[in-house]
């Protein structure tokens, strides 16, 4: 799993319950409260059948909204035409009310408002306030209409303090909420991300320490005879065994690149030293190879080295995609069988001589 | 004395062709005679065109990639050796379904280009390790089912061995592993677009009793792949 994902996640799991929550709110505000103010001024409406029918309106508005918030941020136009629709049914219910009573009587003006919460919640906020303010004009314009007195001026001033001010507080909560979330998701992709440095970082330590035991094991002891004079360059035998280190060495720097076909880098790598002594070395692909982990490929360039330091002039290395795996051949002119490396880590090694020429597969199996 | 093997050489560089008519003269127990020298394809308009059996062509003329011109130069009669220094199996898959008898890498050309002369002229298939590769890493949905025996022949022969040693590793013959790789290469002429080279090659091979007709694979042609609709089941 990578780290930018649970963090992602978890932001977008806290926006979603901040979002549950204001349907939850407008829902519940459009049925306890408009829907039980309606109920309970029923007689007082010229109206109660058209009043209701713009009750009903703006519940399918607000239904339709809640589904297109819960599937994802809703584009503009769909946004509008919702905050539009309750708009038009709170004017209408409010220009139907009795006149002298529609500030007593509306019931429409909070569940519109919230209405328009809702959809614009997570759109710019100038928005959301250009709607509330064309709700509250809307009303001022019913009042007007109807010919308003100061006292009424007082009513419409609290009233739009009340609920217009309880809808921008839950506005501006959420987009703090999701601010938060935002924040914390970023410390928790920080952490991971630090984590899995830390971790690569001691995979890297780990393989040098490794590289650094098999040198000392192998490398170490040969430069330390031939400097106490133990061993002599001049023997064929030290020669060889210098030979072969060497070609360890080149494998063990190729290894810490992690490259596509580090296979074919590595055996290039073997075939440096053998190179320099005069041998033709040919590498060649067929098909596209699999990639091998780092223990069996290590017997692999093994059988590799054994192989090309015996070569006299010429070796030819093939790596060819077999059903499973991949067949990784030699043939030199070694003269005489090799002594090659045991098999293991999914390899098995087999070899044939045929006059001077050596032929080997080492056949690595994925299952 | 039986005819000698005529040859055309196209290549544009002079040293190549001059390598490659030394092959030819130092390989003086063979009956292969040049004809001609051409470094581009402009004498295919001449009239009457040179007499020969085998045309020994480079795949690159002046940078260009001319795979695509082998089809004119078999559809005249002549047997094309296509003789690259490219070695990607898509060159060498596209060479062979274009009706060339066999692919000689430059690398392999001392060793094989003489033999793969001698055996397109007889309509016999001629496989070099280059050609085992490619067909080796082909994964093209229209390519032949190769019996496991003839894959194993062509990886062991691949990876560089003799025909005899692949046939110990085998335990079989050097003349069964011969059949067996000879038979690979026949499937493939079967298969693509037709040619008449291909149509011979099969022929010969049938007639050699290196394949039996029953062993071909019904004709797929390649020309329909990238035609749109072809993934309609209807076509």
């Amino acid at each position: 799993m990578t780290a930018a994902q649970p963090a992602a996640t978890m932001s977008g799991r806290y926006q979603r319950a901040f979002t549950v929550a204001v349907v939850f709110l407008v829902v519940g505000w459009h049925i306890a409260g408009a829907g039980g103010q309606l109920l309970r001024d029923r007689s007082a409406y010229s109206s109660f059948a058209f009043q209701g029918a713009m009750w009903l309106a703006m519940a399918l508005a607000i239904a339709a909204g809640s589904i297109m918030v819960l599937r994802g941020a809703p584009g503009w136009r769909a946004a509008w035409t919702v905050a539009l629709i309750a708009l038009v049914a709170s004017t209408a219910a409010a220009a139907a009310s009795p006149a002298g009573q529609m500030l007593a009587l509306n019931w429409a003006w909070g569940s519109a408002g919230w209405a328009g919460v809702l959809v614009l919640l997570r759109r710019r906020f100038t928005e959301l306030a250009c709607f509330l303010a064309a709700e509250a004009l809307a009303n001022l314009g019913v009042l007007l209409w109807e010919g308003m007195h100061r006292t009424d001026l007082a009513g419409f001033l609290a009233l739009l303090a009340w609920s217009t001010g309880a809808q921008v507080a839950v506005a501006a909560g959420v987009r703090a909420l999701d601010v938060a979330a935002g924040q914390a998701a970023a410390a928790v992709r920080n952490e991971h991300a630090a984590r899995e440095r830390a971790a690569t970082a001691e995979i890297i330590r780990a393989a040098r320490q490794a590289r650094w035991l098999t040198l000392q094991e192998s490398a170490a002891p040969l430069i330390a005879e031939l400097a106490a004079g133990t061993a002599d360059p001049g023997d064929a035998l030290v020669r060889n065994r210098c030979a072969v280190q060497a070609a360890r060495l080149r494998r063990l720097l190729a290894e810490g690149d992690e490259v596509p076909g580090s296979l074919v880098h590595e055996l290039h790598a073997s075939a440096d030293v053998a190179e320099r002594r005069g041998v033709s070395v040919e590498i060649e692909t067929a098909g596209s190879l699999p990639q091998l982990p780092v223990p069996a490929r290590r017997v692999i360039t093994d059988a590799a080295i054994a192989i090309l330091t015996a070569a006299r002039s010429q070796a030819r290395i093939t790596l060819a995609a077999v059903t499973a795996g991949i067949a990784v051949s030699f043939v030199a002119d070694t003269g005489a069988v090799v002594g090659l490396p045991a098999a293991g880590a999914g390899v098995a090694i087999e070899q044939q001589q045929d006059g001077g020429m050596l032929w080997a597969e080492a056949r690595w199996n994925s299952q | 004395m039986e005819q000698p093997v005529t040859v055309v050489i196209v290549e544009d560089h002079p040293v190549v062709t001059e390598g490659v008519a030394s092959w030819i003269r130092a390989d003086s127990g063979r009956p292969v005679r040049l004809v001609q020298t051409a470094r581009d394809l402009a004498w295919l308009r001449a009239d009457p065109r040179p007499p020969a059996d085998v045309v020994i062509l480079d795949l690159e003329l002046s940078g260009e990639l001319v795979t695509a011109r082998i089809p004119s130069l078999v559809d005249a009669g002549y047997r094309v050796v296509a003789f690259s220094g490219h070695t990607d199996p898509d060159i060498v898959m596209e060479a062979l379904d274009n009706g060339a008898h066999a692919y000689v890498s430059k690398e392999e050309g001392r060793d094989h280009l003489v033999e793969a002369v001698l055996a397109a002229a007889a309509d016999r298939p001629y496989v070099t390790r280059s050609q085992a590769r490619a067909i080796l890493a082909d994964q093209r949905p229209s390519r032949p089912a190769l019996s496991e025996q003839e894959r194993q022949a062509l990886l062991l022969w691949f990876q560089g061995m003799s025909k005899a040693s692949v046939g110990v590793r085998m335990s079989i013959s050097e003349n069964t592993v011969r059949q067996y790789i000879s038979r690979a290469r026949a499937k493939y002429a079967a298969t693509g677009r037709t040619a008449p080279s291909k149509d011979a090659l099969l022929a010969r091979a049938i007639e050699d009793g290196v394949i039996k007709p029953g062993e071909i694979v019904p004709y797929k042609s390649l020309a329909h792949q990238g035609r749109p609709g072809l993934g309609d089941p209807g076509q």
